[in-house]
């Protein structure tokens, strides 16, 4: 079995598996934790109202901006290119469409009726190279500014690094990288997917779950305070 | 019996010296070598005495003899065969039997150190009752005409890399010629076939020279398999710009789309299809609206299905996924249950 | 008492100053402090026990989602004057973050096995007595701007537990506790010395002080810091609370609002102190137990009276300037006309922790004053830097003195001739950064610019 093979075979399944294996530990290791019920009057009762922290807490408030503006644009460039290039690539796609066929019977055209469109490659491009641009200027933020230089540690390097491979390697085998053979970048690539797949759990990658739940218990726990939100 | 010269044999059939001459150019062309090596080819072909060929054919299907030797009107190619002293073909042999044996028995004797060996199809490591010629096994057969051969050329992806018989779960536990031979140069010639001309072409070179072309790291000659099919691939453009046929005969394969979706394997398959095609240069599978299979590639019949896009993998399938939210949620309830109790120890001290 | 001793050098523990304006202490040069005897490994094994009593669902699920942006530094008075790292509000958690992964989280056994992350030291814990103390007045601003959503202001009133539990919390804090826990007073207001104050002031300033009423439809509280050093707020409730004709009344068995229990970071004595309360508003059958300027005060009874009682509260829980917002609604308060133009600096217990938001404002407009707002206000506005027992922890004062730069900047650029606030903790940090700066603008209260202005019906 070649390094393609491998890495489109075992290593995808395996690293699959360990993804939502990982992410339903550490999900459920803290939900089901206990939780003691706020016996304190309310003052707002409709406590969830204060979900809608979850889409406020997205931009700071205009008078924290100052400080914080250059994390936050950037923060956006790379997620908003990231998740552009993975879920409207072509070849994306496509592996999407057959994880949902394989797990549902139908690709999700046959479930909704709809397709499911795919940006010109062109501005996949574009919108990666930005991404790696945003992940560059916030790994050198992370070693010179001297608040995160304190508070980092090696998740914090590790996950840029799983997180910027895949980025880096797609574009290469993409580009097909002069003098390097498809098949091997294609290996790269995928390799260093299933590498993210595998720390993501572990990580400060969980982000993409937790930021739900810490934002919403803190909007609904301040709504029903009337705390400022 | 002395054979005519390669020469003397083209000119008895007619052959033109201007003809001749575009044929030793073309070839030069298709090597990679500049057009002046052409005038070199013609004289190595004029004086080359017909060098002795056997052709071992262990578990194949016959299709690279097929390709081979298709002939579709008097080409020069089958002229080449006919220009070679091919001692041993099962297909093209006129005699058969005991005969047949003992006239490879004695080529091989008579051109000892000399002959050109050519083998299609793979060699069963398991029951060697799987595949035999007159009684005796492959791989024996193999290894006894490897020992006199000046090379090997491995023909077909059987033969170059184990095919079709070595495709899982490969029940006679085939294997390609270069496990069994170690000691003498092979050349893969790899297709599921080969094109015709790769075939000549490596011949020619190797009449010329004395030796084998550049080989790429599985053996292949460079000059056929050193590109991609994508990379030559007259779609490309479709792909670039995302233009895709979505399912056979849609609009978009009317209208001569990128097959990427429809399984192509053009970015991993090293082989001339498109820049060579097939039959004389018509066309070849992506052109006629198939995607490419790589058959000239590895393992390639154990590479997911040929209409899955190269970027969908064995990712696994519903049980799979439901064994890693098992593990995961028992987990998950294990470690918070774990805490919990913690906690409960905690207050009562 | 047990001794509570200034570690690294050794000495005698200081006596507490407690005439003074503000709690003193003869030197309070750097230190780590610590209380008890026990031996290091102990006080780590307290602090641990402690927090994993402490910690639940909501708290784990804030651990588990820091991304280390850093940016909860930008919303810190303490990070924004020095603009030292270690100010950094979620780095004041750190060692219990740590702690929490290895004890408690999902991956625990994984952490622990392998030894990920190391087990908390006993240095950490002394190290991170001053971030946890003395750098933070759990104000709650980092809360605001935390991109995930992080209420890390909670966290660290958890965090405190861990460091009673240790032993290693500031020596006021820690001797201003157990006065209260003992004496019923932080500050010396005894029910002695209260119900002789009462009486003092009933007489000097002619007004009706209900006392121990058994029956009663309002059971007021006020804050030891009113009854010693702002006595005008205990005569201002009296006089208000009779003119809107309020059955109401003060209570020795429960008239303590302040809760070091609560800042300090001791639990039992916080449930001690709001039990207190409780019990009495329950002996006299209130409805409505007033809480009086004071921030934390409200967070301890409005928000976590309930969970220390284990059931709902049986009265409802207002801050005075909710009170007074309530009547002004109702008509029922009348005030004479304030021509001056003021500014309101937002205690963070009550407006942005608390959800009193417009409440004081209702009011200030009743007063008729033109209000001129400072930037940032309401629920962003910049913390006194008094809060959380930092205005009683003298280790910290330098620091203090320079986030206060943040308020007198604030309040000088609305050119408001009336800086005005509704806590009394507020009140003292503005007026020991008066005294310390020589600033000439003075820190009014609410309650009292309401009581100075009612319109009587009789002249």
């Amino acid at each position: 079995m070649d390094l393609l093979e491998f890495a489109r075979g075992p290593a995808l399944q395996w690293s699959i598996s360990i993804f939502i294996a990982g992410v339903l530990w550490r999900l459920l290791g803290v939900f089901l934790l206990r939780s003691k019920k706020d016996l304190s009057e309310p003052r707002n009762p409709a406590a969830w109202k204060g979900l809608r922290l979850i889409a406020l807490r997205s931009w700071p408030r205009r008078e924290f901006l100052e400080g914080t503006a250059f994390g936050e644009v950037m923060g956006y460039a790379f997620h908003v290119g990231f998740l552009v290039s993975l879920f409207f690539f072509a070849p994306h796609v496509l592996f999407f469409a057959d994880v949902a066929r394989g797990l549902i019977g139908t690709d999700l055209r046959g479930l909704v009726g709809f397709g499911w469109p795919t940006l010109p490659n062109g501005i996949i491009t574009l919108l990666s190279a930005i991404s790696v641009a945003a992940l560059l200027a916030v790994l050198v933020h992370r070693l010179v500014n001297p608040v995160k230089r304190l508070i980092s540690n090696f998740d914090d390097y590790f996950s840029w690094f799983v997180t910027f491979a895949p980025l880096v390697t797609g574009m290469a085998a993409f580009a097909h990288l002069a003098g390097w053979p498809y098949e091997r970048l294609l290996a790269y690539h995928l390799l260093s997917v299933e590498l993210l797949l595998v720390w993501f759990p572990f990580g400060k990658l969980m982000h993409a779950f937790t930021i739900f739940a810490a934002r919403g218990a803190t909007g609904m726990l301040f709504e029903r305070k009337g705390a400022s939100l | 019996m002395s054979a005519p010269l390669v020469g003397e044999l083209l000119r008895s059939r007619g052959v033109t010296r201007r003809d001749f001459m575009n044929f030793c150019t073309s070839t030069a062309l298709l090597l990679g070598l500049p057009a002046s090596m052409a005038p070199r080819f013609a004289a190595a072909l004029e004086q080359a005495r017909r060098p002795s060929v056997i052709w071992l054919p262990f578990q194949e299907c016959t299709g690279c003899t097929e390709s081979i030797t298709r002939a579709h009107g008097a080409t020069l190619e089958s002229l080449i065969f006919e220009a070679i002293s091919l001692d041993y073909q099962h297909t093209l042999q006129a005699a058969a039997g005991e005969a047949a044996e003992r006239a490879r028995e004695q080529a091989m004797r008579d051109n000892h150190g000399r002959y050109l060996l050519i083998v299609d199809g793979s060699v069963p490591t398991g029951n060697p009752g799987y595949s035999t010629i007159a009684g005796h096994d492959n791989r024996t057969m193999l290894e006894e005409a490897a020992a006199g051969a000046a090379a090997i050329i491995a023909l077909g992806t059987c033969a170059a890399f184990g095919g079709i018989p070595g495709a899982a779960p490969n029940p006679t536990r085939a294997v390609p010629v270069g496990e069994i031979v170690k000691d003498k140069p092979i050349i893969n010639v790899s297709g599921c076939p080969p094109i015709p001309v790769v075939i000549t072409s490596v011949l020619v070179q190797y009449l010329t020279f004395g030796k084998l072309p550049d080989l790429d790291a599985l053996g292949r000659p460079k000059a056929f398999y050193g590109q991609t099919i994508h990379d030559r691939c007259y779609r490309r453009p479709f792909y670039e710009r995302g233009q895709f046929a979505e399912s056979f005969d849609d609009a978009g394969a009317k209208a001569g789309w990128c097959l990427y979706k429809l399984g192509c394997r053009g970015p991993t398959t090293y082989n001339a299809c498109a820049t060579v095609k097939w039959n004389n240069g018509t066309s070849f599978p992506i052109e006629a609206g198939h995607g490419c299979i790589g058959c000239s590639e590895p393992g390639f019949w154990d590479k997911g299905g040929f209409y899955q896009p190269l970027s969908t993998g064995r990712w696994g399938d519903a049980r799979t996924v439901g064994t890693a939210v098992g593990v995961g949620a028992a987990l998950g309830i294990a470690s918070a249950a774990l805490a919990r109790k913690r906690q409960r120890d905690a207050e009562g001290g | 008492m047990t001794a509570s001793t200034g570690q690294p050098h050794a000495r005698k523990p200081e006596p507490l100053e407690f005439d003074k304006p503000r709690v003193s202490i003869a030197t309070p040069e750097y230190r780590y402090d610590m209380q008890g005897e026990m031996p290091e490994a102990e006080r780590v094994e307290r602090a641990m026990k402690s927090f994993v009593k402490d910690f639940g669902r909501t708290a784990a699920i804030y651990m588990e989602s820091c991304i280390h942006c850093g940016m909860c530094a930008e919303a810190c008075h303490f990070y924004e004057v020095t603009k030292d790292p270690k100010y950094t509000p979620i780095w004041k958690l750190e060692p219990f973050k740590q702690a929490y992964k290895r004890e408690y989280g999902p991956f625990a056994v994984i952490y622990r096995a392998l030894n990920l992350k190391q087990k908390v030291t006993v240095e950490q814990l002394q190290e991170w007595q001053q971030l946890i103390y003395d750098s933070c007045t759990v104000c709650g601003r980092c809360s605001l701007m935390c991109p995930m959503g992080i209420d890390i202001a909670s966290l660290v009133s958890q965090a405190r537990h861990g460091m009673y539990a240790a032993g290693l919390i500031p020596h006021e804090l820690w001797a201003v506790t157990e006065r209260a826990r003992l004496e019923g007073s932080p500050l010396g207001a005894t029910p002695k010395v209260f119900k002789d104050r009462l009486e003092w002031l009933a007489d000097d300033h002619e007004v009706e002080i209900p006392l121990d009423e058994p029956d009663a439809d309002v059971l007021c509280a006020m804050s030891s810091i009113e009854i010693m050093k702002y006595p005008d707020s205990v005569v201002a409730t009296a006089r208000i609370m009779n003119h809107l004709g309020v059955r109401w009344t003060f209570r020795l068995d429960g008239y303590e609002a302040t809760n070091f229990g609560l800042l300090s970071g001791n639990a039992a004595a916080q449930k001690l102190l709001t039990m207190k309360i409780i019990d009495a508003a329950v002996a006299c059958g209130a409805r409505t137990v007033i809480l009086p300027e004071c921030g934390h005060a409200y967070t301890a009874l409005r928000w976590m009276g309930a969970n220390m009682y284990g059931q709902p509260l049986p009265f409802r829980v207002m801050h005075i300037a909710e009170f007074l917002a309530e009547q002004v609604r109702e008509g029922k308060l009348r005030l004479k006309r304030v021509a001056k133009s003021a500014t309101f600096h937002d205690p963070c217990q009550v407006v942005r922790r608390g959800g009193a938001i417009e409440a004081p404002r209702e009011v200030l407009k009743a007063l008729g004053v033109e209000l001129r707002e400072m930037y940032p206000t309401k629920g962003t506005n910049w913390c006194c830097g008094g809060g959380g027992g930092v205005v009683a922890n003298h280790r910290a004062d330098e620091l203090r003195y320079k986030t206060f730069k943040l308020k007198m900047e604030q309040i000088e650029e609305t050119g408001a001739e009336l800086p005005v606030t509704t806590c009394a903790n507020c009140r003292q940090t503005f007026d020991d950064g008066q005294a310390h700066f020589k600033w000439d603008h003075k820190m009014h209260s609410l309650l009292e610019l309401v009581a100075d202005n009612l319109i009587e019906d009789e002249s």
